[in-house]
């Protein structure tokens, strides 16, 4: 996906819009193709249709003049039957093109916007930006299907034809194309007049529906909580209120909308209208003959038919150009990622910590500063922390203290706003993201469960795993019980449609999967936080034996989270009190002996090696943090 | 669960389409005006074309202006009345479309509503989204691009073929003939490409879940370089989409091409039959060229039928989905003659209960007994699936029992309406749901009469008035959806803030400290038992937690495994022995 990056430019302010998205053209080859093979049928379509008009004309004044029989005029039937098999072959051609094309560009689109957005990373993807985003990735994409299917033919037809019939009728008549011309001509008056406020008023509907389907969802999901407050009537009425005011205010729109179209209706009816009058009192003075005449009056809808075509299909266009312009708007957006795509010159090419003769690498944090946009406090401040090679370290603090962006930040998933992080000596943005993570395993405070069966959510942490290695994970994680009870054990169905897990079962299913990934740094993110105290107890020697040899970070609230913790590091003491909801005093009740009867250090420990490179020479402790 | 209580049976297409139109109680005189005005639109076209042939044969013989110039006039009428004909056909279409598109919606809350959480268990935001926005969206096409356009198609149809008739009956039969063709050859071509839909709409559901899982599971997908694989798995999906597509794009081709011909063989036929009745005198040959075109202008709206076709499929194919959801059994019904709560403090009995989530499922309560006094203040302990949550579910009637009783205020609980019964407990769930909206809006969907200063007074309870103080928008401070924006420990505290402003007699904690550091966990249960303990006489609480260091300073202890109640200890610090002080240094 680096291409995109490259070929990706800043939103142009007040881009101008035709009938096709010039962005849209330029990222999706099949657009061009397409739109070369519509043209083609199109200038086949405008021949067919004058030859179908003068072919008319010619039998109708045989007939008036001279009264014969129709198997006299049997090549001009002939020729007739010709003219409207072409033109039937072109609207096959010219719809299958069509559909195919849009069917090839919903993919392409879709999958660039999948990409990118894991591109652009968690940190982007986080709070409402996922649902909106689904959300346009699916109907978003699907309202291209409209635009791709139904407008886009139709316009460049509507492009075409009107043009070819025009230069025809000039050479017959050149006083009939006065008027038609002039009408003509008007088209796109309308359409700058009534369409730009369509648009604008189509792109705000857009907003306002998927903010709807955001809100029913989320009232949906939230019914239990709403039915044990016994307030789900008042959802209800809140759904109803919502849909009614889109109704409203969809209406409005339409009312502007569809103006354009009854534009181009008023003007193809006027054309067609006035011609018949021109031409009706050119022949009572006999200026013209039947022959051109007739055909002239043949041909005159078929300039205004594919513009009222177009006009018809005008909001699948401006849905589909608003869908398609934030999906386009999501793609030009730059990774905030620090990571190149490929490794820097001179930068190790392997994952950092490997190859550094077998042993588990040192993780340090120095000076780490992280700001969330619109938060007054930073979420971490000039942070120094070091993990020794193979040592295990907890992170306590109250919640929102930033234990969790400590380790997204490691994960690459939070571009730091200063300060320097590396793991085994490779700086975090040398090396690609992809390759950073590749010696990470992470226990997530909030796994995700895919579709699928209980052994495809294990094998996330490796692709590769066989199912003995599944099941000793599983076991490991204290997960055998669970799976004992399920008559389709590892491949029973969670997620959508499937089972649905309870937190402590997916923490569990979280922990087997990290295991699967044999990685030599491990963090832990409240890794036992849903289990309950025998669960807990039962697992703690295989992740005691797990753990051994790894380098391991973990956030927790109690400093025994996980066995044999090496030292604690206090973020309530380094960070600026009450930044979170945690009142001074509740900080300083932090710390205090488990009961466990670990080994806790709460103040620095300068014996212990830290890595070669950092500058400071020991690694120091977040207490220190405070400059 | 739920997948396999969905029926097995195909609701037949007309069915489909007769509840729809039922259960969006579809505005019927809104359209049948716009069919009217659709019809009345499509004839102008017929006049316009016929009226100009007329008045250009006509003048060929030169027969002065007066002779044509009622005719002129008519032709103009008509060229000025279609465009707003057409435009006011639409406008009423859609409104009618909108008004039921917004009972459909409000259907499928209600439908939703009954299950939730019980019997939607096993849906997630994927499949809901899927079926509450697409469907839906897709639904108002049933009028719109579905019957509207071929009760517009046939009405004209039939107008044209009788005027026609009038003048040359052999014509009329040869233009009925070709639209007849041309209106029933594109739904069967589109029942051509038919074999694919279901599969279509099968790979659509799990493209659309592939999508949430991608987009919602990015962090834990990329953090084991998983991305890749779940982008293949996308574009699996999508290829076979496109195989898909290509084949319909055939028969739409066809489709098109089908009705181009029609009206092909309709012109030339037509014009044949007029030639040869010229020439047999048996027909005014100023009506050559009004023939054939009356035929073009009869045709104009065919190409819409097509279209149509192809899409009520879809909403038949979505309406199906929709209407499934009503064969799904309601877990909890209202009792037909529910009994009153009576005011005050109810106590709470569990006697023998047992309940299971389906029949294949092992017993989440296998005869739990428990007694709750008015007033009193009581932990329940046990390990994940000891059946703590399966108790709270009883209590707040989400499921039925399967034996034994479960009493509110001495009466069996499913004597009450459901509403009455939650009425009297609050609660703080497990994962807290929070909604989208301002931290004020959150809580007082606990009491939404509440006045400030109640709020404020729940906010200190649950400790975040200084949190609160601190922020810059206070109150109205938004959560994101959710929740999302607020840290987890906060999200409990506004859950924990909401449930204390309802009220209620009972107030359940549901593991309310999951997630919260210790000094903070103790810290806020400490407040809570001090804030119920002045008012002891009035409010029950039940903690349920895992932690036996929680339930020091609660009257009765209770200890699940198993799904029964296995240990009751009535003392006042019936905790302290079990496990491991709480830690309470300075």
């Amino acid at each position: 996906m680096g291409n995109v990056a490259v070929m990706s430019t800043p939103v142009a302010e007040g881009r101008v819009r035709g009938p096709i998205d010039r962005r849209l053209a330029s990222r999706v080859a099949v657009t061009r193709r397409y739109l070369v093979l519509a043209v083609l049928v199109g200038v086949l379509a405008t021949a067919s249709v004058v030859a179908q008009a003068v072919l008319l004309a010619t039998i109708i004044e045989r007939a008036l003049r001279h009264h014969v029989t129709p198997g006299s005029l049997a090549p001009q039937f002939a020729g007739l039957a010709a003219a409207i098999t072409v033109r039937a072959a072109c609207g096959w051609a010219g719809e299958v093109a069509a559909h195919r094309t849009s069917a090839a560009v919903t993919a392409v689109l879709r999958r660039s916007l999948l990409a990118h957005a894991l591109e652009l990373g968690p940190g982007w993807l986080a709070g409402e930006r996922a649902g909106e985003l689904s959300l346009t990735a699916t109907r978003g994409v699907g309202a291209l299907d409209a635009y791709f299917g139904r407008y886009l033919p139709q316009a460049v037809l509507a492009g075409l034809v009107p043009l070819g019939v025009l230069a025809w009728i000039a050479a017959q008549d050149w006083e009939s194309v006065l008027v038609l011309g002039g009408l003509v001509a008007l088209v796109p008056v309308a359409m700058v007049l009534f369409g730009r406020e369509a648009t604008r008023r189509t792109a705000h509907q857009w907003r306002r529906l998927s903010s709807l389907a955001g809100r029913f969802l989320e009232l949906v999901v939230g019914l239990p909580t709403l039915r044990a407050f016994g307030r789900a009537g008042q959802a209800r009425r809140e759904i109803a209120a919502a849909t009614e005011g889109l109704r409203e205010a969809t209406m409005g729109t339409l009312r502007v909308a569809f103006l354009s179209a009854l534009a181009m209706e008023f003007l193809a009816g006027i054309g067609t209208g006035l011609v018949a009058m021109v031409l009706g009192l050119r022949l009572l003075g006999g200026h013209v003959p039947l022959t051109t005449a007739l055909a002239v009056l043949l041909v005159s809808p078929e300039v205004f038919l594919p513009l009222r075509r177009v006009g018809a299909e005008f909001h699948a266009s401006t849905e589909g150009q608003a869908a398609a312009g934030r999906i386009l708007d999501v793609l030009d957006l730059r990774s905030p990622a620090p990571a190149p795509a490929e490794p820097a010159p001179g930068a190790r090419a392997a994952a950092p910590g490997a190859g550094m003769g077998g042993g588990p690498p040192a993780v340090a944090l120095s000076g780490l500063t992280v700001r969330f946009p619109g938060r007054s406090t930073p979420a971490l401040e000039h942070l120094d922390l070091a993990v020794e090679p193979g040592r295990r370290v907890a992170v306590l603090g109250p919640s929102g203290a930033g234990k969790s962006t400590i380790l997204h930040v490691l994960l690459g998933f939070v571009a730091p706003d200063g300060g320097r992080v590396e793991v085994g000596g490779t700086a975090l943005g040398s090396v690609p993201g992809r390759q950073w993570r590749r010696s990470i395993t992470w226990v997530p405070q909030h796994p995700a469960l895919l579709r699928g069966t209980v052994a495809d959510n294990l094998r996330i942490g490796d692709p590769d795993a066989d199912p003995e290695a599944l099941e000793a994970a599983a076991t490991a994680a204290g997960l055998g019980p669970f799976l004992s009870q399920l008559p389709r054990g590892l491949e029973t169905p969670v997620g959508e449609g499937g089972l649905d897990l309870s937190a402590g079962e997916r923490q569990r299913l979280a922990i087997a999967r990290a295991m699967l990934k044999d990685a030599p740094v491990v963090l832990l993110d409240e890794p036992m936080s849903h289990l309950d105290r025998e669960t807990e107890a039962a697992l703690r020697s295989s992740v005691d034996h797990w753990l051994a040899g790894r380098t391991v970070l973990v956030a927790a609230h109690r400093p025994d989270a996980v066995p044999g913790i090496d030292r604690v590091v206090d973020l309530a003491r380094a960070a600026p009190a009450g930044a979170d909801g945690g009142s001074p005093s509740h900080v300083a009740t932090a710390g205090g002996p488990p009961p466990g009867g670990e080994q806790v250090a709460t103040c620095p420990d300068p014996g212990k090696a830290g890595p070669p490179d950092t500058p400071e020479g020991p690694p120091t402790l977040a207490t220190e943090a405070r400059r | 669960m739920t997948a396999a209580g969905l029926p097995a049976r195909r609701r037949p297409a007309l069915e489909v389409v007769r509840a729809l139109a039922r259960l969006g109680r579809a505005p019927r005189g809104r359209l049948v005006l716009a069919t009217l005005l659709g019809v009345a639109g499509a004839l102008c076209t017929v006049g316009l074309l016929a009226g100009s042939g007329y008045v250009v044969d006509r003048a060929a013989f030169r027969p002065g202006l007066g002779a044509i110039a009622g005719i002129l006039a008519c032709v103009e009428v008509l060229a000025f009345l279609r465009g707003p004909l057409r435009y006011a056909e639409r406008l009423v279409a859609h409104d009618a479309a909108f008004r039921a598109l917004g009972r459909w919606r409000v259907w499928l809350f209600d439908r939703l509503e009954p299950l939730s959480p019980a019997a939607l268990g096993t849906w997630r935001t994927g499949d809901l989204l899927a079926r509450a926005v697409d469907d839906v969206d897709v639904l108002q096409d049933l009028y719109l691009r579905g019957s509207l356009p071929v009760a517009v198609a046939a009405g004209a149809a039939t107008l044209a073929v009788v005027v026609v008739g009038v003048l040359l009956p052999p014509a009329a039969a040869v233009l009925g003939g070709a639209l007849l063709v041309a209106l029933v050859v594109p739904p069967a071509v589109a029942a051509l490409a038919r074999p694919g839909r279901g599969r279509e709409a099968a790979l659509r559901g799990s493209l659309a879940s592939d999508v949430v899982d991608l987009l919602r599971g990015a962090p834990d997908l990329l953090a084991f370089g998983q991305e890749e694989a779940m982008l293949g798995r996308v574009a699996e999906v999508e290829d076979e989409l496109l195989q898909l597509a290509r084949r319909r794009a055939w028969a739409a081709g066809l489709g098109s091409a089908v009705v181009t011909l029609c009206l092909g063989a309709a012109v030339v036929g037509v014009l044949a039959e007029a030639v040869a009745a010229v020439a047999g005198h048996r027909l005014d040959p100023v009506m050559l060229a009004v023939l054939p075109l009356a035929a073009i202008g009869a045709f104009e709206p065919v190409p819409a039928v097509m279209a149509a076709a192809v899409r009520t499929g879809d909403v038949v194919a979505a309406g199906r989905r929709r209407l499934d959801l009503a064969d799904v059994p309601v877990p909890v019904e209202d009792p037909e003659d529910p009994v009153e709560v009576s005011p005050g403090c109810p106590s709470v009995e569990f006697e023998e209960a047992r309940l299971r989530y389906g029949p294949d499922r092992p017993w989440a309560l296998a005869g739990a007994t428990l007694s709750l006094p008015p007033g009193s203040r009581t932990a329940l302990l046990g390990s994940s699936g000891a059946g703590k949550s399966s108790l709270l579910n009883v209590l707040l009637r989400f499921w039925p029992l399967a034996g034994g009783r479960a009493l509110l205020g001495g009466q069996p609980i499913d004597r009450y309406a459901q509403v009455d019964a939650r009425r009297c407990i609050a609660v703080v769930d497990q994962e807290a749901r929070l909604f989208a909206g301002s931290i004020r809006r959150n809580v007082v969907l606990g009491r939404p009469d509440a006045s400030d200063e109640e709020v404020a007074e729940a906010i200190r309870l649950a400790q975040l008035d200084d949190w609160v103080a601190s922020l810059p928008e206070g109150l109205e401070t938004t959560v994101g959806e959710g929740g999302a924006k607020v840290s987890g420990g906060q999200r409990q505290r506004i859950a924990l803030a909401r449930a204390l402003l309802t009220g209620a007699p009972l107030l359940v904690l549901d593991e309310p400290t999951a997630g919260l550091d210790r000094p903070t966990a103790e810290q806020l249960l400490a407040d809570v038992l001090s804030s119920t303990g002045r008012a002891a006489e009035e409010r029950t609480v039940l903690l349920v937690t895992h932690h036996p260091a929680e339930a020091a300073g609660f009257e009765q202890v209770a200890v699940m495994e198993a799904g029964r109640v296995t240990e009751v200890r009535r003392a006042d610090r019936a905790g302290r022995g079990d496990g491991p002080a709480p830690t309470r240094a300075s």
